[in-house]
């Protein structure tokens, strides 16, 4: 029962969370430019805004499952990252299978796009997935390298590792190349500047998004909440020993998401190919650096 | 919304009457169109939600700006760190699917328009136009142009016109502030007389670009589909297109323009 009421809260407030998040880049994208940006509510605006369209142009029965696909995956990772509080299903899958609940996503995503049969689409779609190519490498090597040096995949006991030992023992402090190298590869994982080449507004129309419209772009836009989320909460749990109450989790998955965020959207865009040879150079490179440090 | 009539150039009567989009057009008021109102629906709580879903609605708005003549280069201003739409939780979008807005931004030549309607047509409801710039309220200076398509209201409904030559972002984003109102007072429901009245919009549709006029938005069946039928729905013009409508064919998939064996 207890377990049950967890499954429930994990994804709600991770979708509150992710919610600021997207009000947070969005607002500090805006600063960035000299404007103002959006009010507050502005997240919650747009995604209500979206599941109220009286007209729905759908594609077919893929098209409806691609987004339950991308939302249902993320939502099914929320249950596995512990915060503090509730540790879900943390026991029961570790970090191997949020590795792969990860890429749930971006597949239904392609299996929804392929049935608009929008060029523009399909072209989104394809460097979506090689983006996806780009960063699971240096992604994969971080996470083992995790994994090795605290001699369990259960990320809620990497926590508990973390946090007994203090300050020294986090990921940041014990093994600074593989948290270099995970850095790195975040704007990527959260499809953001400089990696949003598959979005593309000017060029492909916003690829994977081109034929979505009303409840289908609403349920991206809760996807985008999810992966802001993920990434954050991951990230701080991998390297900032996760966090022993919510004011000081909430603050580090926040600098987490900004902070990177912010320096990314100095950059302007690169194109795939230039992205995967960025990917697979630098944060590779330096992830196995990392993993000889530790195993050494 | 006022009929805006235009005095016919001056001494020049021959170039009026050969001008082939305006004297050609149907007849019909605004006035003589049915108007929507909203219904008050009997449970409260319902009034109270219908209430917040236009009110995020109105605060939440995605605009497509087809970008023709003018008026285009008055929205960079309007959206970047001058006069910054997105505090109003407007913003561009770049496909008609995700879009709320159709803003159009200067003169509309025939060939624009065929491109417009399709646009139109494509995005979800409720869509909102916005006619910016003198010509497209009544032509502007392309008057006496051939090919320009004058008063856009008479091949789809416009939800708002924002005058000027150009209009300064000030008015831009005043107009969509009228618009906003509108929308939180329900008032915004043009995209339902385009369903409602699709034979007059076709039929004007019809008279501009020919008999054969056709998009690949089947109108007829998505009023029925949504149950936005009126008597004015059907008629002489939509009969000429049930006559001459082809059935939607897949592009043929070729590289380096091979053609695909059948």
């Amino acid at each position: 029962m207890h377990l049950l009421l967890e499954l429930l809260l994990m994804p709600l407030v991770a979708f509150i969370v992710g919610l600021a998040m997207v009000l947070m880049l969005r607002k500090i994208a805006a600063r960035l430019q000299r404007r103002i940006g959006p009010p507050f509510l502005q997240p919650v605006y747009d995604i209500v805004k979206l599941y109220s369209k009286e007209t729905q142009i759908s594609h077919g029965l893929i098209h409806e499952m691609g987004i339950v696909m991308a939302v249902g995956g993320y939502i099914a990772a929320e249950t596995l990252l512990p915060v503090p509080g509730m540790r879900g299903l943390a026991d029961m899958g570790g970090i191997v299978t949020l590795t792969y609940l990860l890429m749930v996503p971006s597949l239904g995503m392609a299996l929804g796009v392929g049935q608009c049969a929008n060029p523009n689409g399909s072209i989104g779609i394809s460097r979506a997935l090689t983006a996806m190519l780009a960063y699971d490498v240096p992604f994969i090597l971080v996470v083992f390298g995790v994994a090795w040096v605290h001699g369990t995949t259960n990320l809620a006991e990497i926590i508990e590792i973390q946090q007994q030992g203090g300050v020294q023992t986090w990921g940041l402090v014990q093994m600074p190349l593989l948290a270099l190298a995970g850095l790195m590869t975040l704007p990527a994982m959260m499809g953001k500047q400089p990696f949003e080449i598959y979005v593309a507004p000017a060029e492909i129309a916003t690829g994977p998004m081109v034929e979505m419209g009303g409840k289908f772009m609403g349920g991206l836009f809760v996807m985008q909440c999810f992966q802001l989320y993920t990434v954050g909460v991951l990230y701080t749990t991998l390297f900032l020993g996760g966090g022993e109450n919510w004011p000081v989790f909430l603050l580090k998955v926040f600098a987490v998401v900004a902070i990177p965020m912010s320096a990314a959207l100095m950059f302007p865009r690169y194109r795939t190919e230039d992205m995967l040879r960025l990917m697979w150079k630098w944060p590779v490179l330096i992830a196995l650096l990392g993993l000889v440090m530790v195993m050494t | 919304m006022a009929r805006i009539d235009c005095p016919a150039g001056p001494g020049n009567g021959d170039d009026v009457t050969k001008d082939k989009t305006e004297n050609t057009l149907i007849k019909r008021d605004d006035e003589s169109f049915p108007i929507e109102v909203r219904q008050e629906r009997t449970n409260p709580l319902a009034n109270v939600f219908d209430g917040l879903v236009r009110f995020c609605q109105a605060r939440s708005m995605f605009m497509l700006h087809y970008c023709t003549g003018c008026g285009a280069i008055e929205l960079p201003p309007a959206m970047t760190s001058r006069f910054d739409m997105e505090r109003l939780g407007i913003q561009p979008m770049v496909t008609p699917r995700q879009a709320d807005i159709l803003l159009i931004t200067g003169y509309v030549s025939i060939k624009t328009l065929k491109r417009i309607i399709l646009t139109y047509e494509q995005m979800p409801a409720p869509k909102y136009v916005i006619g910016i710039c003198s010509c497209t309220v009544n032509g502007g200076m392309y008057w006496q142009s051939y090919a320009t398509a004058k008063m856009l209201k008479a091949y789809f409904p416009v939800d708002i016109y924002i005058a000027g030559c150009m209009p300064r972002p000030e008015a831009v984003i005043e107009g969509l502030k009228d618009l906003m109102g509108d929308i939180k007072t329900g008032r915004a429901n043009s995209w339902k007389k385009y369903f409602q009245n699709y034979d007059y919009y076709l039929g004007n549709q019809q008279k501009l670009f020919g008999e054969n006029w056709q998009t690949p938005t089947d109108i007829v069946a998505e009023a029925q589909h949504y149950n936005l039928m009126t008597d004015q729905t059907l008629g002489e013009h939509t009969a000429l297109l049930e006559k001459h409508q082809q059935p939607l064919q897949a592009l043929g998939m070729s590289l380096h323009g091979q053609k695909e064996k059948a």
